[in-house]
């Protein structure tokens, strides 16, 4: 029996997508949150690769870097895609929903406010829009978006889409998902399906 | 019969490693090259998922972005590793290759000279220690380093370290390497690759 444990702070953040990628497999882990006043030790340990979170531990070996935790469990629990093709597919969707992510860091941590207000105008009104339209496309042309991202089952894409709209959805005002209905249809159809929404029901609720 | 269409613009950046995978594995394929002024129709025409470059094209086949053309190249070529947990790791090494390669390019586009050699300093103290450092001690692990990154063979994650590191004299100043003997010597063995190297002769001379 393998055993996970995958570390990352008191949040959803750049960890969400692979405790998804859990649930959606019923594999079960070792889900450790620490505070951030624990960070320092830990990143001196020498225990994360590259200093950073999340950390995924298993059978004595250290993974960092949030999308080749996520990848390696998707590969292991068979929620990666069947193809090479249909990976790359997974992966292309993955990346335009952790460059939003990247995107949102910038001004969530802006200290300048007019700055902040700037960078927060330009994501709700170009970046986050441009992007959603642009995997919109991309799940219409799977069937005609009446299924998942990629081939005919769930695989990390819509995981990572979901971990992505639990932010989203905090900008009330900007309706992101409204203007795309079949992106909200699947964010509905992911969310209901047993195991996730076991999972959206019982984690932790934190502000990021 | 298809054959794959890698477009990008006349540089080397982040098109590079493709190119160099497609080099290793002596596949051939249309290194197509988009001139500035070409760019705003090409992005207009809807052909890119993302409104952006690299693409990869092969008969029904498209993909958009970088990482996600490479590993689909790799995997495709058998140049990503054996086993789940080797991919993890190659993921892993390319993800923070990047990370490390966004910031060294970022302050490079400092205009004010001032600003930018203090950036400079401070990279130098930071952020390269961090980083190489960690990569050196990855590599060392790996069978005492003198092979490649990850496993027995070449991956792209070795591809992505060569072709990042022709920019660090030019960006960093220096040779960044003679601190870290084994990925220098690394980057020394990649260079002497026969296929690599017939593909460094060939390529067409672009500054960046």
């Amino acid at each position: 029996m393998v055993k996970y444990t995958l570390t990352y702070f008191e949040g959803r953040g750049r960890a969400e997508v692979s405790r998804l990628i859990f649930a959606a497999a019923g594999v079960k882990y070792e889900d450790v949150r620490i505070g951030f006043d624990k960070w320092p030790a830990l990143k001196t340990s020498g225990r994360c690769p590259f200093g950073t979170l999340p950390l995924l531990e298993v059978d004595g070996k250290a993974i960092g870097q949030s999308f080749a935790v996520a990848r390696f469990l998707a590969n292991e629990t068979g929620l990666a895609g069947k193809t090479n093709y249909e990976k790359a597919q997974v992966d292309m969707i993955a990346y335009a929903f952790k460059d939003l992510g990247d995107e949102m860091v910038k001004f969530a941590f802006e200290s300048d406010e007019a700055k902040k207000a700037e960078l927060t105008k330009k994501f709700l009104t170009e970046i986050a829009p441009k992007t959603l339209s642009a995997v919109e496309k991309l799940l219409e042309a799977n069937n005609g978006g009446k299924g998942f991202f990629v081939g005919k089952e769930v695989t990390w894409a819509d995981l990572a889409f979901l971990a992505s709209t639990d932010d989203l959805v905090q900008f009330k005002d900007a309706k992101l998902l409204a203007a795309h209905p079949k992106l909200e249809a699947l964010r509905q159809r992911v969310s209901a399906l047993p195991k996730i929404k076991k999972w959206l029901e019982t984690r932790p609720e934190t502000p990021f | 019969m298809a054959k794959y269409q890698l477009s990008y613009f006349n540089i080397k950046g982040i098109a590079e490693p493709i190119r160099m995978l497609f080099a290793v594995a002596g596949v051939e394929y249309e290194d197509i090259r988009i001139q500035p002024e070409q760019w705003p129709s090409e992005k207009a025409s809807g052909k890119y998922p993302f409104g952006s470059m690299p693409i990869l094209v092969y008969g029904d086949i498209k993909i958009a972005q970088s990482f996600a053309i490479t590993r689909y190249l790799a995997n495709e070529f058998g140049l990503n590793g054996k086993t789940n947990l080797e991919k993890a790791n190659v993921d892993m090494i390319a993800d923070a290759l990047k990370d490390i390669g966004e910031k060294i390019g970022k302050l490079f586009q400092e205009q004010d000279e001032t600003k930018k050699a203090e950036k400079l300093a401070e990279i130098k103290r930071t952020d390269v220690p961090t980083y190489f450092g960690a990569l050196e001690g990855i590599l060392k692990d790996n069978k005492g380093g003198d092979g490649y990154f990850v496993g027995d063979d070449l991956t792209w994650a070795d591809l992505l370290f060569f072709s990042q590191s022709e920019y660090y004299p030019m960006m960093l100043n220096e040779d960044v390497l003679i601190s870290y003997p084994k990925m220098k010597a690394l980057r020394d063995r990649i260079n002497e690759h026969p296929r690599i190297k017939e593909w460094l002769e060939k390529r067409p001379k672009t500054e960046y």
